[in-house]
């Protein structure tokens, strides 16, 4: 009786420390909607209100209709698509050669992957606007993938890594006895049980592209412009358009949200993957 | 006959070349392009010679010039900037001394001139300006009973305020509950803690001969001037109580938004705002404008100008040149964009008199006040704002603090910085 009012005890408060959790998450979020749908006159409304009196479209339809940000958001989805496509085309590879094949060279590239990580991206804009510029990709969307996907392999690497490090060798070596070459034992054996891995991975990638702001802004004009960019200009010297600038953003978390949704299957199998291997 | 068809190839080869498509590119903040845009639009028309925009955030203008100028080479022929960064990018822009000509410079307002000017370089020519001046609620100001209980209160009229004493006053009397639960609810005015350049604005009301710096570079952020300036601005807030409470919070935009829902009867803004009023603001067609409040000094305010500079790696210079002389020209231009803004007294001058724009005849007023001046043309200023003016002004506005000496320690600090 006691041990089971602790045990009741001790899942309130789990609960609790959840909801606190998810409620410091969502929040945000759930207000930044809230304001989005408030009419421009009430956004900025002093003391702040958090649930809208008035429901109001009207600042998503300005965004939609009066601005360039349908435009941007077809620029960022395509830089994002193709960015995660190149970057998981060059990191699931390398990954997997670098935890299967392991040498003290492997080890070394993938510190060096970890390394890059931690180079501030500020630092990398210029070079990369000159090597950009003297290679005719400025304002270009095949510039910017290969930027964005500069940043984006060694965090895929190292996701991918981690993930391979949970496959069993044996798998790979009864492919081969089974007649697999290496690269067959990788395509038929190993890669179908990483679709977790691989979605973890590509969902990752897709956000650091998605929401990238400093590449896009020194690298990109007026043809690539994208929605981040755009977003941001909503706050100018000569006022902040609170309104417009909130249901932009709704409108730019919604494919993360649905990517994310989409792959949830996928993406808590990869989360999990390897956590009771034995 | 041989003359004829030498003449008849070069003109030929004349009209090639200027029927030969050019582009300049410029670099702009969101909102600016439109400023300029009529202008560009009339350019190509004229010349031939195409005008593509490229619109940045704020702080994208400051980061893209930087980059171009550190890759040594530049996509652009003219870039749009705030007079804040006209001291960081002064030795990477052309001079553009020949296109400031007597009618040019008779034209501008000598703040915006002066400016324009780092060492003995023009290096931009303004592409518009701002100001901030007095908005009023002019619903409550014409009512006889207010009228009547201000006069005798006070002993003066009630009318727009002049002077800090006035703004002062007037702030007092209106500050009240009006729905009779104990708690104000309608404040005289504003004040704003988290940008201080309205604070400067007093400086030079008071007679400060600069801002921060002298003309020399000497710090003088302690001297009597910006002290006066600083027991003023903190007042209404510290002894009046004629402000919403949390001043340190309140930046242009939350006081613009007290002002637009009825909260405030007046505000110190910048001009371009009552073009501006939303519609379904609480004090559309209510609002009154007046210059900025006059110190021991005169009128004086902290102008808000944009300048068109030209690279020194631009591709066409001589077209982007072109292009800023024909912009400046047809300065009037911009006044029909939503900002509604321009740089020339006679740009204004021409809407002055037009319903709608009441407001750039007290902005004329303010931009060409003889103590109005701009911010210290020094590289460093937006360290000095950010690590010595604003804490300084947050300081004093907590009310505990000895004013003369956070301005003391301001200095202190600056000078580091300057070190």
């Amino acid at each position: 009786m006691r041990s089971a009012r602790r045990f009741n005890l001790n899942g309130m408060v789990i609960n609790a420390a959840a909801l606190v959790l998810v409620l410091s998450y969502a929040l945000p979020y759930v207000y930044l909607l809230m304001t989005s749908i408030k009419p421009a006159a009430d956004v900025q409304q002093i003391p702040p209100s958090f649930f809208p009196v008035v429901i109001s479209f009207e600042n998503f339809r300005d965004v939609l209709q009066s601005s360039i940000l349908p435009r941007a958001f077809a620029s960022s989805l395509m830089v994002a698509v193709l960015t995660t496509i190149l970057s998981l085309a060059v990191a699931v590879p390398a990954a997997y050669v670098a935890t299967h094949y392991r040498r003290r060279i492997t080890t070394l590239f993938l510190l060096f992957a970890l390394v890059t990580r931690m180079v501030p991206s500020v630092s990398l804009g210029v070079p990369l606007f000159q090597l950009l510029k003297s290679l005719g990709l400025l304002d270009t969307v095949p510039g910017l993938v290969l930027a964005h996907t500069s940043a984006a392999v060694p965090l895929a690497l190292l996701l991918m890594a981690a993930f391979f490090e949970g496959v069993p060798k044996d798998l790979e070596e009864a492919a081969r006895m089974d007649g697999c070459t290496r690269f067959q034992a990788f395509l038929k054996v190993i890669l179908p049980i990483m679709t977790g891995g691989i979605a973890v991975t590509a969902l990752f990638t897709f956000i650091t592209s998605w929401n990238e702001f400093l590449y896009a802004l020194l690298l990109t004009s007026e043809a690539t412009k994208t929605a981040p960019i755009v977003i941001a200009e909503y706050n100018s010297v000569y006022g902040l358009a609170w309104g417009a600038m909130t249901a932009a953003a709704v409108l730019y978390s919604l494919p993360v949200i649905i990517v994310t949704l989409a792959l949830q299957k996928q993406i808590v199998g990869g989360l999990t993957f390897g956590a009771v291997k034995g | 006959m041989k003359k004829l068809l030498g003449a008849s190839a070069l003109a030929l080869v004349c009209i090639a070349a200027s029927a030969k498509a050019e582009t300049i590119n410029i670099l702009v903040e969101g909102g600016g392009e439109m400023l300029q845009k009529a202008a560009a639009e009339k350019f190509t028309a004229e010349t031939g010679i195409k005008v593509d925009f490229t619109v940045v955030p704020y702080q994208g203008v400051f980061d893209k010039f930087s980059a171009e100028i550190a890759s040594g080479s530049s996509a652009f022929d003219v870039v749009t900037i705030d007079v804040v960064w006209n001291a960081k990018f002064a030795s990477h822009v052309e001079d553009l001394a020949p296109l400031f000509t007597d009618a040019v410079r008779k034209d501008l307002p000598p703040a915006l001139l002066a400016d324009a000017k780092i060492g003995d370089k023009l290096i931009g020519m303004p592409a518009w300006a701002n100001a901030e001046i007095v908005f009023y609620r002019k619903d409550v100001f014409d009512k006889p009973e207010e009228q009547k209980a201000f006069q005798a209160k006070y002993g003066y009229p009630l009318a727009p305020p002049k002077t800090w004493q006035q703004w002062r006053d007037i702030a007092t009397f209106f500050t009240r509950d009006t729905d009779g639960d104990g708690k104000t609810d309608f404040w005289g005015t504003d004040t704003i803690g988290s940008f201080s350049e309205e604070w400067m604005a007093h400086v030079l009301q008071a007679g400060s001969p600069g801002v921060i710096l002298d003309k020399d570079g000497k710090v003088i952020i302690d001297n009597e001037a910006h002290r006066k300036a600083l027991e003023f601005y903190i007042a209404p807030h510290c002894i009046d109580h004629s402000v919403p409470e949390n001043v340190n919070e309140t930046g242009w935009g939350e006081a613009q938004n007290l002002f637009y829902q009825g909260k405030t009867a007046m505000m110190k803004f910048w001009a371009h705002a009552y073009k501006m009023t939303p519609a379904d603001s609480k004090v559309s067609g209510k609002v009154g404008v007046a210059p900025m409040l006059a110190g021991d000094a005169g009128i004086a305010a902290i102008p808000g100008p944009w300048y068109n500079v030209v690279p020194s790696t631009s591709q066409h210079k001589d077209a982007a040149k072109k292009f800023i002389a024909f912009a400046i020209a047809n300065n009037a231009l911009g006044i029909e964009a939503p900002l509604g803004l321009a740089a020339t007294n006679s740009a204004y001058n021409g809407y002055a008199s037009k319903p709608g724009y009441e407001h750039f005849t007290p902005l004329l007023e303010t931009l060409g006040a003889p103590a109005t001046q701009g911010r210290p043309m020094n590289e460093k200023y937006q360290e000095f704002v950010d690590e010595a003016v604003l804490p300084a002004v947050q300081q004093a506005l907590t009310c505990k603090a000895d004013v003369g000496k956070v301005l003391t320690d301001a200095k202190e600090t600056i000078e580091d910085i300057l070190d």
